[in-house]
C-alpha cells in the first residue's frame, strides 16, 4: 500500500516537473536583457516624490529596478516636507511637475532650466543662449530653437527625463448646469462668468458650486501668489488686459481691451480699453457698484507694481513680468500712427477693427472715456527686447487689474520695514475669513468678487458693473467654492450632487463619470508636464552623463500611459505640449545597458 | 426518561458542532450562489455556480447528519455507529475546501476524541489547504524554481501526517501512548518548520504522555487543551492563524515574489481567473501572491510588537508589583505618562520621526503597548505574591531574583498570554491602518493595509481589490480574538 502510494507520488512529480515551467526555464527562453540584474554592484538612486505621485514613484522604481539598479523611495506627505527634503538635497531624482499656465513656451523653460530661474537648480551656457534666442523669436522660427533645446537639455545632457503630459478633464453635472457652457481651456482657469443653469429662471437664486483642492489662500492680490490655491479665483475676481482662447491664442475677448495691436519691431504693444466695467466691493455680504470705473491709470499702475520685485513683500510673480520696460497712457492720437508688425495696416486702423464708433480722441482721464461717442483710452507696453510672448503673460490672473485708489489707500506699510504681524496688505485671506479679522477691502475688476470664506467654502458675488448688457456679463449670481483635498472625495460629491462641476478628475476614474447618466465628462490636452528632476549637487548623478542617461532611457512612458488607461501623452520636455518639436525619447535597455557600463568604468 | 434524551440532546457536543457547521456552511453555500449571478447580463457564472452545487451538496447532507444525531440523541441518548459511519463521508466535504462540515465530520466518526487526535486532523487540513493553496501558482506562466522541491517536501509531509493521523487515532490514549511514538513524535517536531504549528503541538503532545510519569501533569495538559480543541471557534481561529504562519514561511519557496511587486503593464486590473486566483491590481501585480506575502509581515509585526512590550512590560510589573511602594509608584506613574498618550498617534509620531520601515513600525506599535502589560503583570504578581508558596520560598533564603521568576512569574503567565493574544489582533490592525494612511512599509511591498489602499480607490469598478485584503485582515484579527476568548476560557479555573 505504502509503496504504491510512493510510487503514485513520483510518477505525480515526474508529470508536474514535465508541464511545470520553472522561472529560470522562462528567463533562458527570453534572455535578452535580463540579465542586466547579475551585476551585483547595482547603482543605488534615491527617488524623492509627494505621497500624491506614489504611482508614478511606484513605476518609474520599477522600470529602474528592472535595469538594474538599487531603488529607496523618499516619500514626503505634503508639499512643505517635500521642498524641505529637495532643498536639503536627499534626492537623486525629484518627482516633478510643470503647468504652463501662460500657455507659452518660454514660461516653460525659463524659470525652470535658465541659469538665474526662479525655479533652476541647473546651470548650462548652451541652454541659456537657446532659451534667450527662442524667445524673441517667433512661432515659425522657435520650433526649431526648442527642437535644440530639447535635444541639448534632455538627450543631449539628461537633465530631466521626461515621464508624461497630463490631459485636462473636468466633470460636469449637466442636469443642473448647460454644458455647453462650461470652458475647459488648455492653460487658463475655467471662466465662471459664461456658465449657465440649463433652468435660466434659477440664475438669481441658486448658486453654483464649483471645488478647488487648497482652502488655504495664498493672497487675494494678484502679483503675490501663483500658485493652485488662487489661480482660479483671482483669473474671475480681476480682469486682464488680454486673455488666451481655450487653445492658447491671445485675444482681447472677455479681457478689458477692445483690442489690441503689436507695432512694427515686435517691442510696443497697445491696448483700446474699454469703458463698461466698474470696480466692485463688498458690503453686508452683498456685492455693491463702487462707481469708480477701471481705467488707464490703473492698468498701469497694476502693471507697473507686477514688474517691480519691491513693490510688495512677497512678491511672488514679477520674473514673468520683467520683460516689461515702461507702461503709459497714450493722449497723443498721432503716436498710432505706425505700422502694424507685418502689415501695412496702421496700429489705430487696427484697433478699431471691429469697432461701432472710430477712435476720435484719447483721453488722459478715465471717467472721460466714452466709446460711443469716440472717446477711448489707449495703453502703450513697450518692452526690453523684442518679445511677442509678453502678451501671454499679460493675459496670466499675475497680470489682473487692481484698483490703483484702493491698494494704495490699504498698503500703507512701508515695504522694506513690512510687519507680517502688524500690517495687513491687500488681499490677505484673513481679510475675507470669518470672524474677527473680517474686514473685506477687496476691490473687484473682473465678474466675481470674494465675500467671505471659511474652511469649507468660499462665497463669490456677481460684479453687477461688469460688462452690463454684453454676452461677457456674469450668468449666475452666486458661486460657491467648496475646498475639497482628496480628489476621490471630491468625485464623489460631485455624483452626489454636492458640487455641479469637477475640475481635475483623475485618470483612473474616467469611466466612472462618462457611466454617470447625469454627468458629462469634458477632456482636453493641457500644459502639465511629469518629470524626473536629476540633482545637481554631490550627487553620482550630478556628475555623470552617462548615469542620467541611463536612468533617462530605463523610462518607458509606454508603459506609464498603459497604467493610466491610455489618458496621457507622450512628453519630452516642459515645452512637448506647447511645440511640436519632433523629438522623443525612446526607451531602450540596450542603451542603458551601455550607459551604465561606461559609468561604471568611469568610476 | 424523556427528560434525560432532551438533556442528552442540549449535552451532546456532536449536536453543537453539527449545528454550527451547518449554519456557517450555509452561509458560505449563499455567499457562493450570491455570487454565481452577472447581474448586469443576467447570466450564471458557471465556475462560482459549480462551486456553489457542490458546497450545496455537503450541506445538505450536513443537514441530514444533523438531522440523525438529533433523531438518535431523542431515541437513544447517544448517537449510533452507524451515524458515526455516516460522517465518513462528510469527509470528503474537505475535497472542496469546506473546512467547517469536513472538521466536524473529523469529530463524529470518532466516539472518544483525545487533543491529539484533533491536532492531528487539524495538522492535516493545514497542509491539505497549503499544499491547495500554493498548486495555485501551477495555472501561472511559470513558477518559482524551487516550486516542485518544496511541494515535494510539502506533499511527502501530508503523506506521513496521514500515517501519524490513523495511528494516533487507533493507538493514544487519553493518558498514554505507545513509546515507539517518540519517533513520531520527533518527525513531527522537525517537520514543524514548515511553519505547520500543529505538528509541534501534536509532537509536545505525545512526548508529554510518553515520557511524563506524572498523571496530573497529563492531565492538566489534556483539561486545558481539551477545552480549546472542543470550542469550535477557538480551534477554527487557531486553524487560520496557523495557515497564515505555514503559508508565510512556504511561500518563500512556492510563491515568486516577482510577481507581487513588479509591474506588469500587460495586464492591469484584470478579473479574477484560474492565473489571477483574485485577480491583478492597478500595476498589473497578481493579487494572490500579494496577499500570501503579505500575510508575512502581518504576522511578523503582529507578534513582534505583541512580544516587545509584553517582555519590557511583564518585567516592569514584576518589579513594580513585587517591591516596596517607591519602586512600585516610580515605574507605574512613568508608565502611566506614557498610557495617557494615545497609541496610535505615538506611532505615527514615532514613524514621522524616523522614517517608515518594518523595523520601526514595530517599535512604534510596542512602546504604546507597555504600560497596559505593565498593569496587567503588576496586579498579578500583586495577587501571587501573597501565596503561601512564595512565602516559603522567601523564608527558605530565595533571593528577590529567584522569586520573582521562579514562582511568580510563571505563576502570572496566564492572564498575560490571553491578553496577548487579545491584543496581536489589534497590533495586526494597528499595521494595516498604518500602512492604509502611507505611514508604514513602503508603497509597493505587498503588505495587506498597502492593498486595501489601492482597493479603496477601486471600490466601484473593481471591489475584489478592496474586499479580499479587507477579509484577510478580518479573518486573522477575528481569529486571534476567537483563539484568546479560547485560552482565556481555558485557562479560567472557574469555567471547569
Amino acid at each position: 500500500m505504502k509503496k504504491s502510494l510512493l510510487a503514485i507520488l513520483i510518477t505525480l512529480v515526474v508529470i508536474l516537473a514535465g508541464c511545470v515551467n520553472t522561472k529560470s526555464d522562462v528567463a533562458d527562453k527570453g534572455n535578452d536583457n535580463k540579465d542586466v540584474k547579475t551585476d551585483d554592484s547595482a547603482v543605488a538612486i534615491e527617488l524623492l516624490g509627494m505621497s500624491t505621485g506614489e504611482a508614478d514613484m511606484n513605476i518609474v522604481r520599477d522600470q529602474l529596478i528592472k535595469n538594474g539598479f538599487d531603488v529607496k523611495l523618499n516619500i514626503q506627505p505634503d508639499y512643505g516636507s517635500f521642498t524641505a527634503q529637495k532643498d536639503a538635497g536627499n534626492y537623486d531624482l525629484a518627482l516633478s511637475s510643470w503647468t504652463t499656465v501662460t500657455g507659452n513656451p518660454d514660461y516653460a523653460v525659463r524659470s525652470l532650466f535658465k541659469s538665474d530661474g526662479d525655479n533652476s537648480i541647473m546651470s548650462d551656457e548652451e541652454v541659456d543662449k537657446l532659451i534667450e534666442q527662442a524667445s524673441t523669436e517667433t512661432e515659425e522660427e522657435f520650433t526649431k530653437t526648442y527642437k535644440q533645446l530639447e535635444q541639448r537639455l534632455v538627450l543631449d545632457k539628461a537633465y530631466i527625463a521626461p515621464l508624461y503630459n497630463s490631459f485636462k478633464a473636468q466633470g460636469v453635472n449637466k442636469e443642473i448646469v448647460n454644458a455647453d457652457t462650461v470652458r475647459l481651456a488648455k492653460s487658463r482657469a475655467i471662466a465662471w462668468e459664461s456658465i449657465d443653469f440649463v433652468d435660466t429662471s434659477k440664475r438669481a437664486t441658486q448658486p453654483l458650486i464649483m471645488q478647488q483642492p487648497i482652502g488655504a489662500l495664498t493672497s487675494l492680490d494678484p502679483i503675490k501668489g501663483n500658485d493652485g490655491s488662487i489661480n482660479t479665483l483671482n483669473t474671475n475676481m480681476y480682469v486682464r488686459l488680454v486673455n488666451l482662447t481655450d487653445d492658447d491664442k491671445v485675444v482681447s475677448d472677455g479681457s478689458l481691451s477692445l483690442n489690441h495691436v503689436i507695432a512694427e519691431g515686435n517691442q510696443s504693444y497697445y491696448f483700446l480699453l474699454r469703458d463698461d466695467i466698474n470696480f466692485t466691493a463688498v458690503t453686508d455680504e452683498k456685492a455693491v457698484d463702487t462707481g469708480e470705473r477701471v481705467g488707464a491709470d490703473d492698468v498701469v499702475f497694476s502693471l507697473n507694481r507686477a514688474k517691480d520685485e519691491k513693490s510688495v513683500p512677497d512678491h511672488r510673480t514679477y520674473s514673468l513680468h520683467e520683460s516689461m520696460e515702461e507702461i503709459e497712457v497714450v493722449t497723443d492720437l498721432a503716436e498710432l500712427d505706425v505700422n502694424q508688425s507685418g502689415s501695412e495696416v496702421t496700429v489705430k486702423e487696427a484697433l478699431e477693427e471691429g469697432l461701432d464708433a472710430k477712435i476720435s480722441e484719447l483721453v488722459e482721464d478715465k471717467n472721460a472715456a466714452d466709446n460711443a461717442a469716440g472717446k477711448y483710452q489707449v495703453v502703450k507696453i513697450t518692452t526690453v527686447n523684442p518679445f511677442p510672448q509678453v502678451l501671454n503673460y499679460l493675459a496670466h490672473q499675475s497680470a489682473g487689474i487692481v484698483s490703483k485708489k484702493q491698494v494704495e489707500s490699504i498698503n500703507t506699510y512701508d515695504v522694506e520695514s513690512f510687519d507680517v504681524n502688524k500690517d495687513i496688505p491687500y488681499g490677505d485671506q484673513n481679510t475675507v475669513t470669518e470672524g474677527a479679522k473680517y474686514n473685506n477691502t477687496l476691490y473687484a475688476s473682473g465678474p466675481y468678487i470674494l465675500s467671505h470664506k471659511n474652511d469649507y467654502e468660499a462665497i463669490f458675488l456677481k460684479n453687477p458693473a461688469y460688462m452690463t448688457g454684453t454676452e461677457n456679463e456674469a450668468k449666475i449670481s452666486n458661486v460657491t467654492v467648496r475646498f475639497i483635498q482628496d480628489p476621490d472625495s471630491t468625485l464623489s460629491a460631485l455624483r452626489n450632487g454636492e458640487i455641479h462641476i469637477f475640475n481635475g478628475v483623475p485618470e483612473t476614474k474616467y469611466d466612472l463619470v462618462e457611466g454617470d447618466s447625469k454627468l458629462t465628462l469634458q477632456k482636453s490636452d493641457s500644459n502639465a508636464v511629469s518629470y524626473l528632476l536629476f540633482n545637481t549637487k554631490n550627487r553620482a548623478v550630478s556628475d555623470s552623463e552617462d548615469l542620467r542617461k541611463a536612468i533617462l532611457y530605463s523610462i518607458n512612458q509606454d508603459e506609464i500611459l498603459n497604467y493610466y488607461q491610455g489618458n496621457k501623452n507622450k512628453a519630452v520636455s516642459t515645452v512637448s505640449p506647447l511645440v511640436d518639436t519632433g523629438n522623443e525619447v525612446v526607451a531602450d535597455p540596450a542603451k542603458v545597458k551601455e550607459f551604465l557600463e561606461a559609468y561604471n568604468s568611469s568610476k | 426518561m424523556n427528560s434525560f434524551k432532551k438533556h442528552a440532546l442540549k449535552l451532546s457536543r456532536e449536536y453543537t458542532q453539527a449545528n454550527f457547521a451547518l449554519v456557517l456552511s450555509i452561509v458560505v453555500s449563499l455567499v457562493f450562489l450570491i455570487n454565481s449571478f452577472n447581474y448586469k447580463e443576467g447570466k450564471i457564472k458557471s465556475l462560482v455556480f459549480t462551486i456553489f452545487l457542490v458546497y450545496a451538496l455537503f450541506t445538505l447532507y450536513q443537514f441530514f447528519l444533523t438531522w440523525k444525531i438529533k433523531k438518535d440523541l431523542l431515541k437513544f441518548g447517544a448517537i449510533q455507529p452507524i451515524t458515526r459511519k455516516l460522517g465518513y463521508i462528510q469527509l470528503l466535504s474537505i475535497l472542496s475546501a469546506n473546512v467547517f462540515t469536513a472538521s466536524f465530520a473529523f469529530n463524529l466518526i470518532k466516539n472518544k476524541k483525545t487533543p491529539d487526535y484533533t491536532f492531528a486532523v487539524y495538522m492535516l487540513f493545514t497542509q491539505l489547504f497549503v499544499i491547495a493553496i500554493s498548486a495555485f501558482n501551477m495555472f501561472k506562466p511559470y513558477v518559482t524554481d524551487t516550486f516542485l522541491p518544496a511541494m515535494g517536501i510539502l506533499v511527502g509531509i501530508l503523506v506521513f501526517q496521514v500515517v501519524t493521523l490513523v495511528l494516533v487515532s487507533k493507538y493514544v490514549q487519553d493518558e498514554s501512548a505507545p513509546s515507539w511514538f517518540l519517533v513520531i513524535a520527533i518527525v513531527l517536531i522537525a517537520s514543524s518548520v514548515t511553519g505547520n504549528l500543529f505538528n509541534l503541538l501534536l509532537g509536545i503532545s505525545l512526548i508529554v504522555k510518553i515520557r511524563s510519569h506524572d498523571r496530573s501533569r497529563i492531565i492538566k495538559w489534556n483539561t486545558i487543551w481539551g477545552k480549546i480543541t472542543r470550542n469550535s471557534t477557538a480551534i477554527l481561529g487557531m486553524f487560520f492563524i496557523i495557515l497564515m504562519l505555514s503559508l508565510s514561511v512556504c511561500s518563500k519557496y512556492t510563491f515568486d515574489y516577482d510577481m507581487a511587486v513588479e509591474n506588469d503593464y500587460g495586464s492591469l486590473l484584470q478579473q479574477p481567473s484560474l492565473e489571477h486566483p483574485f485577480g491583478t491590481d492597478d500595476f498589473g501585480r497578481d493579487l494572490f501572491s500579494r496577499i500570501i506575502f503579505g500575510a508575512r509581515i502581518s504576522l511578523l509585526v503582529g507578534f513582534a510588537s505583541t512580544i516587545i512590550p509584553l517582555i519590557i512590560g511583564g518585567v516592569l510589573g514584576a518589579i513594580a508589583g513585587y517591591y516596596t511602594k517607591r519602586a512600585d509608584n516610580i515605574i507605574m506613574r512613568l508608565l502611566d505618562i506614557l498610557y495617557a498618550i494615545p497609541g496610535i498617534l505615538l506611532a505615527i509620531a514615532i514613524i514621522a520621526a524616523f522614517g517608515a520601515n518594518t523595523m520601526n513600525l514595530i517599535l512604534a506599535l510596542s512602546v504604546g503597548a507597555i504600560p497596559s502589560y505593565a498593569r496587567t503583570m503588576r496586579a498579578n504578581v500583586l495577587m501571587v505574591s501573597n501565596y503561601e508558596y512564595v512565602d516559603s520560598a522567601r523564608a527558605l533564603g530565595a533571593s528577590d531574583f529567584s522569586i520573582i521568576f521562579k514562582q511568580i512569574v510563571p505563576n502570572s503567565l496566564a492572564p498575560m498570554i490571553v491578553k496577548a493574544t487579545l491584543t496581536i489582533g489589534g497590533a495586526v490592525i494597528a499595521t494595516s491602518s498604518l500602512s492604509f494612511l502611507g505611514l508604514g512599509v513602503e508603497p509597493h511591498i505587498p503588505e495587506w493595509g498597502n492593498i486595501l489602499k489601492i482597493g479603496s480607490t477601486y471600490l466601484e469598478s473593481h471591489s475584489y481589490l478592496a474586499i479580499i485584503p479587507g477579509l484577510a485582515i478580518i479573518g486573522l484579527v477575528l481569529s486571534f480574538n476567537f483563539l484568546g476568548d479560547g485560552l482565556r476560557d481555558a485557562f479560567d479555573p472557574r469555567m471547569d
